[in-house]
């Protein structure tokens, strides 16, 4: 296994540059999800370092040697494709051949490698099926499993959970994770799902419009996130985010919001500048429902576990809050909103995002 | 620990790399590289040497004097066209050929569409009318026309019986000035009817159902709906099919040759067999060149003009 | 117009049904009447032809093509310049059909576009200097020389084109990563995937190979070489002299059983190349 350099590396198809100046170092044995809606090049990049886009300006490198002139096949990585690309004519057996038949390896120890791969995806008795005749999950095991056979210095991973039912998902998300113990080998992902990141990865890397937002450890990336847009697209419900004037109470910083509720942070008042006008965020958990916002209740959601109530200000503005359990609110009752302190975020004007230090 | 790495605060990357001015194609797979030339290559040589070479040799053998039996002269510039020009067979054959393709164009778009509109459906029947309209196309010239000679035969073809218990004589196909041309057309539309009801077919078979059943609830009757969203649906394909039918029709060869040998006295010559005969029992290869020429000019003219007449309807 | 399914015929459907009826009756009568004729004795036919259905009838005129070995070495020649230019046609249209449809080269797309000219030029255009190049290379009345000139018709390859494009990308390219060549891609994954496009386009040229008319007629001009349909239309030009109407029709009926049995068992691929449908 190896890590992934990326340096400068950018991307333009004719006009649009779908990547842009990108600089990443992936570690050895990572499991790097990259994140991000659509369009915002996380799947370019993936196929860039793949080699089935060429790089339009900067360096990839993998395992220390620079790959970014190879062809595909010779750079040492596996792809586990979205639709899965399993060769229709050929058996299963014969899909995971393929590749090392390609390049010379000795029959017996085909043989081997496969007999190997198969037992660890539990996919024996499928060997001489064809693909038809193979279930969705069945598929997608295949499809690692011809990536495994070539123990490869990284797999990669172009949205495969994306054409599971959810009940599968969640079973394949659980074994994937069982695949990168086992295996121990560099992984990159990529998804549009947070979930999915949160869960699977060591280390997110959210990107938006070809460019990284940030980088880091899926609690980090929940908890301090770097921009307005990635606190907005990690976590489920989305986070508040409410317009409001910075003003300072005590060296730390103060929004009033435009209702008049005066909101008090943590943040030290110093690091943001002179803006005045300010957005802060703050995520339905840390919303309470015993403070001194005034809200109308407008829709209830009771998930079993939990209940999220999406109440309106008096300038409009929706917020979002969670409790526990069931909760005895209706629609139309008036409940005053608490924002924890220590939990507000504030994003100035470039989008950056500033938390309790 | 939270680090953002993006680097939007440095400089960015000089652009070494002119943008390349030709894009690559969108449906390849894979590196643009010379290699891939390879599979292209051997067809390439032989469209190049079967159909590029002859047609600028034709174009060339049209401005000169080259008789297989006389031997070659050397250019004569335009001496061939205006020769054809003054040729009265040749302009005949032209009249008739364009003759030709008046009468059976329109046959072949509303009979074919008729067909199709009638056979669409997934009657067991209908299946096997549609292999009896497409049968007839399979068969080759020779056979076909062999058929119609017979049926066509003065005194005793297929139909002079019919004809005879009602008194009637056979029509002349062969043998009347101005019956052999609608002769030859009857043949040739029951020959290859199949093609433009196929066509049709595939073209009604793309109309989502959807359309008929809001027309049903908007209590369209049988023939509105024909008119109001079925044959709109299929304006194109109609144009296509009419395109198709007149620069095929224009090829008009075999059928004349074999049933009416052009005659009698050139009504039924088509431009195709002057050049047969220019080219192959006289051997004015020169001569026979510029005909094939100006058929070639009159076959785009006419596809082009029956384009841009469908455009404007399909606008207008 | 008819939503398909319906069981109910009102009478607008009726009138249609019929119409079409008697138009199949029209279309079907001549062949059901050559062949009526082809088992009576010429004769008889010499006469009157009215009495196709009634006795006497007669097998003479199957025996005597049997008989004489010409209608079969016509159908030789049929066969093997069919044969040949059906394996040349999908050799070169699926080479050339993948590498328009999926591979990147210079020049790609002015070749296309030369390509998609060609399909504008109607046989009849070229014949003439096609007949002076061929005779000058002395490959008149020879099988190269009856197979050659439509294996440049670009159908073929905008057929192939257009169905190996319907072969998912990532087909391909995981085969890349597989570290396949380009070629070894080409035979072991995109042939074998589009087997039935190339059976579509199989059937097809050979239908056509065994009817073409106009080049073989000016090209093979010693009887040996003659194909099935040059044969016959030689039989054909003055047939009132010939042996008889009756032979005539018989040899016209055999001539059309090839392909009325590829009709019966292939029909489907002759539409779908028809209609530029495939698979």
């Amino acid at each position: 296994m190896a890590g992934i350099s990326l340096q400068r590396v950018s991307k333009r198809f004719g006009q649009v540059e779908a990547v842009s100046d990108l600089s990443l170092e992936i570690g050895s044995g990572e499991f790097a999800v990259f994140l991000g809606p659509s369009g915002c090049g996380k799947t370019t990049l993936l196929r860039m370092i793949a080699g089935l886009e060429d790089v339009s300006d900067g360096e990839i490198r993998i395992g220390g040697e620079r790959v970014d002139h190879l062809a595909p096949g010779q750079r040492g990585v596996a792809m586990v494709f979205q639709h899965y690309a399993l060769y229709p004519h050929m058996s299963v057996h014969d899909n995971m051949a393929f590749g090392l038949k390609n390049i010379g390896v000795a029959r017996d120890e085909i043989a081997r490698k496969v007999a190997a791969a198969v037992k660890m995806l539990e996919i024996e008795p499928l060997l001489q099926r064809k693909p038809t005749q193979l279930s969705g999950g069945q598929k997608q095991r295949v499809a690692i499993g011809r990536a495994i056979v070539k123990e490869p210095k990284a797999f990669l991973f172009d949205e495969p959970l994306s054409n599971l039912d959810a009940a599968l998902r969640s079973r394949t998300r659980i074994e994937l994770a069982r695949l990168h113990q086992q295996v121990k080998s560099t992984m990159v992902f990529v998804t549009h799902d947070q979930v999915e990141a949160m869960t699977l990865a060591t280390r997110i890397i959210v990107m938006n419009k070809g460019k990284i937002e940030q980088v880091g450890t899926p609690m980090d990336v929940y908890r301090r996130p770097a921009t307005k847009f990635v606190a907005t697209f990690v976590g489920t419900p989305a986070m508040n985010v409410l317009a409001g004037v910075l003003s300072e109470v005590g060296s730390m910083a103060m929004v009033t919001l435009k209702d008049g509720s005066p909101i008090r942070t943590s943040i030290k008042a110093a690091g943001l500048g002179g803006v005045r006008e300010v957005e802060i965020g703050i995520r339905a958990e840390h919303v309470g429902s015993k403070g001194s916002i005034p809200a109308t209740v407008e829709v209830v959601e009771r998930l079993g576990d939990r209940s999220l109530v999406y109440g309106r200000l008096g300038d409009g503005t929706v917020v979002t809050f969670e409790e526990a359990g069931d909760i005895g609110l209706a629609i139309g009752d008036p409940v005053l909103l608490s924002f924890s302190p220590e939990h507000v975020h504030i994003f100035d004007a470039h989008g950056r995002a500033h938390q309790t230090a | 620990m939270t680090t953002i790495t993006s680097l939007a605060v440095s400089a960015p990357a000089p652009r070494a790399r002119k943008a390349r001015a030709a894009s690559r194609d969108p449906e390849s797979v894979g590196r643009r590289s010379l290699w891939n030339l390879l599979f292209v290559a051997p067809f390439m040589l032989v469209f190049a040497g079967l159909v590029l070479l002859p047609v600028a040799l034709g174009a060339w053998l049209s401005f000169q004097d080259y008789d297989m039996l006389s031997g070659y002269h050397g250019a004569v510039g335009w001496k061939n066209y205006i020769e054809l020009w003054n040729d009265r067979i040749f302009i005949r054959s032209v009249g008739n050929t364009l003759w030709f393709v008046c009468l059976t164009t329109p046959a072949f778009v509303a009979i074919g569409l008729f067909l199709a509109l009638a056979l669409n459906n997934s009657w067991r029947s209908s299946a096997v009318f549609r292999s009896v309209f497409f049968g007839s196309s399979i068969l080759s010239v020779t056979i076909v026309t062999l058929i119609w000679r017979l049926v066509y035969m003065q005194d005793r073809g297929l139909i002079a019986n019919l004809l005879a218990p009602l008194g009637i004589p056979a029509p002349a196909f062969i043998t009347s000035e101005a019956l052999a041309l609608p002769g030859i057309a009857i043949v040739t539309v029951w020959w290859i009817i199949g093609l433009p009801m196929m066509l049709f077919l595939a073209a009604l078979q793309q109309i989502p159902r959807e359309l008929y059943e809001a027309a049903a609830l908007d209590n369209a009757s049988r023939w509105r709906t024909l008119i109001w969203v079925t044959l709109p649906a299929i304006k194109r394909t109609v144009i296509l099919v009419a395109v198709l039918e007149v620069v095929m029709q224009f090829q008009l060869f075999g059928q004349a040759h074999l049933i009416t040998g052009g005659g009698p006295n050139n009504a039924s010559r088509p431009i195709v067999m002057f050049i047969y005969e220019a080219g192959f029992r006289d051997w004015a290869l020169g001569y026979a060149a510029a005909a094939s020429q100006v058929l070639f000019v009159l076959m785009m003219a006419a596809a082009l003009l029956q384009m841009w007449l469908g455009r404007t309807k399909a606008q207008g | 117009m008819s939503l398909g399914n319906t069981t109910r015929l009102d009478l607008a459907d009726k009138v249609i049904l019929g119409l079409v009826t008697a138009l199949a009756l029209l279309w079907l009568a001549p062949i059901i009447w050559v062949i009526g004729l082809s088992f009576k004795p010429n004769e008889v036919l010499m006469r009157d032809t009215r009495g196709v259905f009634s006795a006497p009838f007669t097998l003479k005129n199957y025996t005597d093509i049997i008989a004489s070995s010409q209608v079969f070495s016509w159908m030789l020649n049929s066969v093997i310049v069919a044969t040949g230019q059906t394996v040349l046609t999908l050799m070169l249209s699926t080479l050339a059909g993948y590498g328009f449809a999926r591979t990147d080269f210079p020049g790609k797309r002015i070749l296309f576009a030369v390509v998609l000219v060609g399909l504008a030029v109607p046989e009849q255009a070229i014949i003439v200097p096609l007949h002076t190049m061929f005779a000058a290379a002395d490959l008149h009345n020879t099988y190269a020389g009856l197979i050659a000139p439509r294996l440049a018709f670009p159908f073929g390859v905008f057929l192939m084109t257009q169905y190996f494009r319907g072969v998912p990308r990532e087909i391909e390219e995981a085969a890349m990563l597989d570290n396949a060549s380009r070629f070894k891609i080409f035979v072991k994954v995109i042939l074998p995937l589009t087997i039935p496009a190339q059976a579509t386009l199989g059937i097809y040229t050979f239908l056509h190979a065994w009817n073409e008319y106009f080049w073989p007629l000016v090209s093979a001009t010693k009887p040996e070489m003659y194909t099935l349909t040059i044969g016959l239309a030689a039989m054909q030009t003055n047939f009132a002299q010939t042996e008889g109407i009756g032979f005539l029709m018989a040899q016209a009926v055999f001539a059309g059983l090839p392909v009325f049995i590829l009709y019966l068992f292939f029909q489907r691929h002759i539409i779908n190349a028809v209609s530029g449908r495939v698979g």
